[in-house]
């Protein structure tokens, strides 16, 4: 891996998603950092990806590399980290039912693609649905019945819902721009990951003599 | 050796730049700016550069004195528009409490706000505190105003009490 990739690119790339993936946009813009569980999903994301391949946690850090290397690298794996549990953070919902369900789905999740000892390929493709699905469930799926909107039938059905449901369901509305910031986030942490140091799959071909 | 030296140098200054990124990111989580006057002026203050517009804080304090609460503010939110002044930040808190102080009864959304200015102030005054020499002024600790707007905002048996039309606003 070039050094540029590795000391400002990655760096760069995974502390925006950091940022961006606490920052509210309401009447006002807040930041919020990210709760225990996501730190815990975090925690295992950054298992799957080592397990998957996707990082070789030794390219970035061994005994090996000069200090100044294994500086860089130890920034990598931290923003790598830190992105992680801010994407989780991004995509679960703020409270209520879908925000335990939400937890469960992803741990679940998590702890299957763990358990599957996936490789590169596929653990990239299952990051991008796990997150993927989170996001059209919170911003377009919650975020629509979350909405009592400006038609009379719309805030009928709101109603409706809020009270067969007991108010577990609904979230805060919505800013109009948090999508596309939640959307350009997730881009970022999947170019990420399709950017750090990958372990290749090595085999030998062992020639017996008779 | 060229090529070496030039990748120590790009490791060293990426390094450098995700240092201070990360502090900035931080900083933003910590501080929570709400508009960019704000994060440009925390910043400044952050290495002792802030300064605020002299000339309306006089205008501010001139409105406030002529008892134009609501324009004393506009000034002196115009003179620490990063809001990191102690002193334009207890002069808004002062403001808020004499807006919202009344005879029968308080203002709570003022003295909500005023509450909020004068906890800012003593956040940013060196140790937590602040005291302004100010003559035509009634409270001169920001403690003293704090507790001034928070027992204005509590609900006690004393509110009830009609004698308290004779008391009088500091």
């Amino acid at each position: 891996m070039k050094a540029a990739t590795e000391a400002v690119y990655l760096p760069m790339l995974f502390l925006t998603v950091a940022l961006l993936g606490g920052l509210r946009v309401d009447d006002r813009v807040t930041f919020v950092p990210p709760p225990l569980f996501a730190l815990v999903l975090g925690m295992m994301l950054f298992g799957v990806l080592v397990r998957g391949r996707v990082i070789a946690a030794d390219r970035l850090m061994s005994a090996s590399r000069m200090p100044l290397e294994n500086l860089n690298g130890l920034v990598v794996i931290l923003s790598t980290f830190f992105a992680a549990a801010q994407i989780f953070n991004l995509v679960t919902p703020e409270s209520g039912l879908p925000f335990l369900l939400f937890n469960v789905f992803l741990f679940v999740l998590l702890v299957n693609t763990l358990a599957a000892f996936p490789d590169r390929v596929s653990v990239l493709r299952s990051m991008a649905i796990i997150t993927g699905a989170a996001f059209i469930l919170k911003f377009i799926v919650l975020g629509a019945l979350s909405n009592p909107g400006e038609g009379v039938l719309k805030r009928v059905l709101y109603v409706l819902l809020e009270g067969a449901t007991l108010g577990t369901l609904s979230q805060p509305v919505l800013h109009p721009a948090a999508g596309y910031i939640a959307f350009a986030t997730l881009s970022l942490f999947l170019v990420g990951l399709a950017m750090l140091p990958a372990r290749t799959r090595s085999e030998a071909l062992i020639k017996l003599d008779a | 050796m060229l090529i070496l030296m030039r990748e120590r140098s790009v490791r060293l200054i990426g390094l450098a730049l995700a240092m201070f990124y990360a502090s900035f990111i931080v900083w933003l989580y910590v501080r929570q700016p709400q508009t960019l006057a704000e994060v440009t002026g925390g910043l400044t203050a952050t290495v002792g550069a802030y300064r605020i517009n002299q000339q309306a804080f006089e205008d501010g304090l001139a409105l406030f004195r002529r008892d134009e609460f609501e324009a004393a503010r506009a000034a002196f939110n115009r003179a620490d528009p990063a809001g990191q002044d102690a002193r334009a930040q207890f002069y808004i808190a002062y403001s808020y409490y004499r807006s919202g102080w009344g005879l029968l009864y308080q203002d709570n959304a003022h003295f909500s706000k005023g509450l909020e200015h004068v906890d800012k102030a003593i956040a940013l005054a060196p140790g937590g505190r602040l005291v302004v020499d100010d003559p035509e002024l009634y409270i001169h600790s920001a403690d003293e105003l704090r507790a001034e707007l928070a027992a204005g905002l509590r609900v006690e048996a004393s509110d009830f009490n009609p004698m308290r039309v004779f008391r009088k606003r500091k």
